[in-house]
């Protein structure tokens, strides 16, 4: 038998880490996004610089604007400078999106302008109704929340002092260099898009238009598109599982089942127990059961074939041997040769010998034939046994008997005369292998569940790993030559093996089972055939 | 006058061999291959006993059929299977069909001889009342010896040859075990424990039949029959 693998995976497990590969799907989609997030940086970046340059170009010769706040810091309190402000504003809000903040400053940093909030209202989008939308909004939402970090909307907007007095922005655009750059909120929390452009007056740098905004709005859709991504792999995860699940769960039924009928239709010792089920299924599984069934149904043949030979041989050989029987027969009645009897003798002995031969060859059909036909009746195991040993005692003085019985009654159900013929085999079989005077030891015994008889003799051993097979058809595993060494009978029994076949079809028909193993004092062989008890002895 | 027996064997060795024994003991054989022939020549004229095979050639039953036959024609016909078949099956369909005795081809030639000078004698004194009875009795048990017939608390039991001679066996010494092997050669038979086995049965239920509560043939396992003198 082939050692079982340590690891034992079963097909099912192996198509569901098969359909792990599916989880490579989200990596995959986590690099295009990543792409997608850095392309609308840039274009964010663009857009904001844009903006920057716009509203720059807007203020652009245009000192008195900016002038005019110039002189004095508390200007903004005074109605000019309100004009020239609010002037500033108009432009800004003109210019201004959703989600930026435009303000300018002028050479000395003062914030001469504001315009819009970094913070973005969004829209509440109504949520549609329906079984997957819930899931999306109770389920998935949530769990995309833990793995996707959200954009807050409560970050920390106002202007950094240093931003102004030190941004490297700030201080490009002072200079007279467009620039732009990313910093983070001064509490951490959200990262905002700065661009500076100088406002030019002729040569001169009056000021600087710095437009920020948030990368809050890249960041949403990023995350949308996370959550799409998340949710396509994931159904396309269990579906695919799934699928793949039940896929492998039938095939490895069906094959668990094929498996099974495989075991079932044929038992220990290699004999069909009963027809194999073929399944009509079109693919290869289905190919492979049609050609188990129709192994088995060979090995079927092949082994009733088998079974049969004897008797066919048997029958077949009967024929010409009764011819020559027949044709000696006649001889006799005539004048012959005096020295011709002996011949003829000699050739009938060979004929009797050959009929011997033929009568045990059919005794095992022959026996099958009596059990289907055989009625069961209830006897004492013990008495039966007993008998028999006492024929045998009778009937060979050269062998000692030693017989063995429990106090009570063994009742069995079946045929006493069956059994009588399976003590006969034992006996005989043990009698072939055990010199006069020995032993034979002959037992019955019993507990509440079984019936045990033994037959053991001292004398040849059997090879271990034919223990199994002595109860087949025609098998001898015991060497002729023991044999006869042993019972020193000249002229014995024709040995074909089948006596222990006899007393395994009997002990099958009494529903027992039949065993031989060497002693365990190595002295010989013991078989024991034992049966169920049905009912409680009386 | 010599006994006309008519010999149905499709081996011709074997035919032949039967044949000329039976014409050695004055016998006139007739003897056929097939059933075609044997019909054909039986239906003009009847002989005194038909020896027929089961298997005749190509016709795997055509033994069991011509019995059949020969049977519609006569009920008075001895007839005797001679064949290569031992199963009981085919020894239980042979007799039921009506046949006086079932034989198998590894009888000797002077098995054979007897068991149809002891069918013969039988029908003779079946003919003519016989003028000296000679009758074994055992009990309720009475053996005609002369008719070969048996008969169990006056009614008549209906035995085979082969089964008279199994219980005059038996019931001559009552208490005496008989060893199977002792039985065959009385009964003049060549079959092994298991036929004799299912003889015993079938005897067996033959009683039963007249009488439920028949138990003179005792079982001694390991050793063979008795008969319980009762």
């Amino acid at each position: 038998m082939p050692e079982a693998p340590r690891a034992r995976l079963s097909i099912r497990a192996k198509v569901v880490l098969v359909s792990a590969v599916l989880a490579a799907i989200p990596f995959v989609g986590y690099g295009y996004v990543r792409e997608m997030e850095n392309f609308l940086r840039t274009a964010q970046e663009q857009r904001v610089i844009a903006t920057a340059r716009a509203v720059a170009t807007a203020l652009h010769d245009r000192p008195r604007l900016l002038e005019f706040r110039a002189d004095d810091d508390g200007a903004r309190r005074r109605p000019g400078a309100r004009a020239a402000t609010q002037e500033i504003e108009l432009i800004l809000t003109g210019l201004r999106r959703a989600s930026s903040r435009i303000f300018v400053i002028d050479q000395q940093r003062r914030l001469l302008a504001i315009a819009g909030s970094l913070r973005q209202e969004l829209p509440a989008v109504p949520e549609p109704g329906g079984a997957w939308n819930w899931v999306q909004t109770n389920l998935l939402r949530p769990l995309w929340a833990q793995l996707l970090e959200r954009p807050p909307e409560d970050f920390d907007d106002a202007i950094p002092e240093d931003l102004l007095s030190g941004g490297r922005e700030v201080d490009a655009a002072l200079s007279g260099v467009p620039a732009s750059r990313w910093r983070p909120t001064p509490d951490g929390r959200a990262v905002v898009l700065g661009a500076a452009h100088p406002i030019w007056s002729g040569t001169e740098v009056i000021g600087a238009v710095v437009v920020e905004e948030t990368t809050n709005s890249v960041l949403t859709l990023r995350n949308r598109v996370f959550e799409q991504l998340l949710t396509v792999t994931l159904v396309v995860f269990v579906l695919g599982a799934g699928t793949l699940l039940v896929f492998a769960s039938r095939l490895s039924r069906r094959l668990r089942r094929l498996r099974d009928e495989a075991e079932q239709a044929i038992d220990a010792r290699g004999r069909v127990r009963r027809a194999f089920r073929e399944s009509g299924d079109g693919d290869e599984i289905g190919d492979l059961s049609r050609s188990f069934a129709t192994a088995v149904d060979r090995l079927a043949e092949y082994n009733e074939y088998l079974e049969r030979m004897a008797d066919r041989l048997s029958h077949e050989l009967r024929t010409p041997i009764a011819v020559v029987s027949s044709s000696l027969d006649n001889l006799r009645t005539r004048a012959l040769p005096p020295d011709a009897g002996v011949y003829i003798a000699r050739a009938e002995d060979g004929v009797r010998r050959l009929n011997a031969i033929l009568t045990s060859m059919s005794e095992a059909t022959r026996l099958e034939q009596t059990l289907r036909a055989t009625e069961r009746e209830r006897f004492d195991l013990g008495r039966v046994v007993s008998g028999c040993v006492a024929g045998y005692t009778a009937a060979f003085p050269q062998h000692r008997f030693e017989l063995r019985l429990p106090e009570r009654r063994v009742e069995l159900e079946g045929a006493p005369d069956l059994i009588a013929q399976l003590v006969d085999k034992l006996a005989e079989n043990a009698m072939d292998f055990t010199a006069p005077g020995e032993p034979i030891e002959v037992a019955v015994d019993a507990d509440a569940t079984t019936a045990r008889l033994s037959v053991s003799n001292i004398g040849a051993l059997l090879p271990e790993a034919m223990a199994d097979r002595l109860f087949e058809s025609m098998v001898s595993v015991r060497s002729p030559a023991a044999k006869a060494q042993a019972s020193g009978r000249a002229k014995s029994e024709p040995h074909l093996g089948l006596g222990l076949f006899i007393v395994r079809l009997i002990a099958e028909f009494h529903r027992g089972a039949v065993r031989a193993r060497n002693r365990d004092d190595g002295r010989g062989v013991i078989v024991e055939v034992s049966f169920p008890l049905t009912a409680t002895p009386i | 006058m010599s006994r006309r027996i008519a010999l149905v064997e499709d081996d011709a060795a074997i035919r032949e061999n039967v044949a000329d024994t039976l014409r050695r003991q004055g016998y006139e054989v007739a003897s056929y291959p097939d059933r075609p022939h044997a019909l054909a020549a039986l239906t003009s004229r009847l002989p005194d006993l038909a020896i027929v095979d089961i298997g005749l050639g190509a016709d795997v039953d055509g033994g069991f059929t011509l019995v059949r036959e020969l049977r519609a024609m006569s009920d008075q016909l001895p007839i005797i299977f001679l064949t290569a078949r031992d199963s009981d099956f085919d020894l239980v369909a042979g007799l039921r069909l009506g046949a006086d005795d079932y034989l198998t081809k590894n009888i000797s030639m002077p098995h054979l001889l007897a068991r149809i000078a002891a069918l013969f004698r039988r029908i003779d004194v079946m003919r003519s009342p016989p003028k000296i009875e000679e009758t074994m009795d055992r009990g309720p048990l009475r053996l005609d010896l002369k008719r070969m017939t048996a008969s169990w608390r006056d009614q008549a039991v209906d035995l085979t040859l082969t089964e008279f001679w199994m219980v005059h066996a038996l019931a001559k010494y009552p208490g005496h075990v008989k060893s199977r092997d002792s039985l065959m050669s009385d009964a003049n038979l060549v079959i092994d424990d298991a036929t004799i086995t299912s003889h015993i049965k079938r005897i067996r239920k033959k009683f039963l039949a007249v009488d439920a509560a028949f138990d003179a043939i005792d079982t001694v396992y390991g050793m063979g029959y008795r008969w319980l003198a009762g």
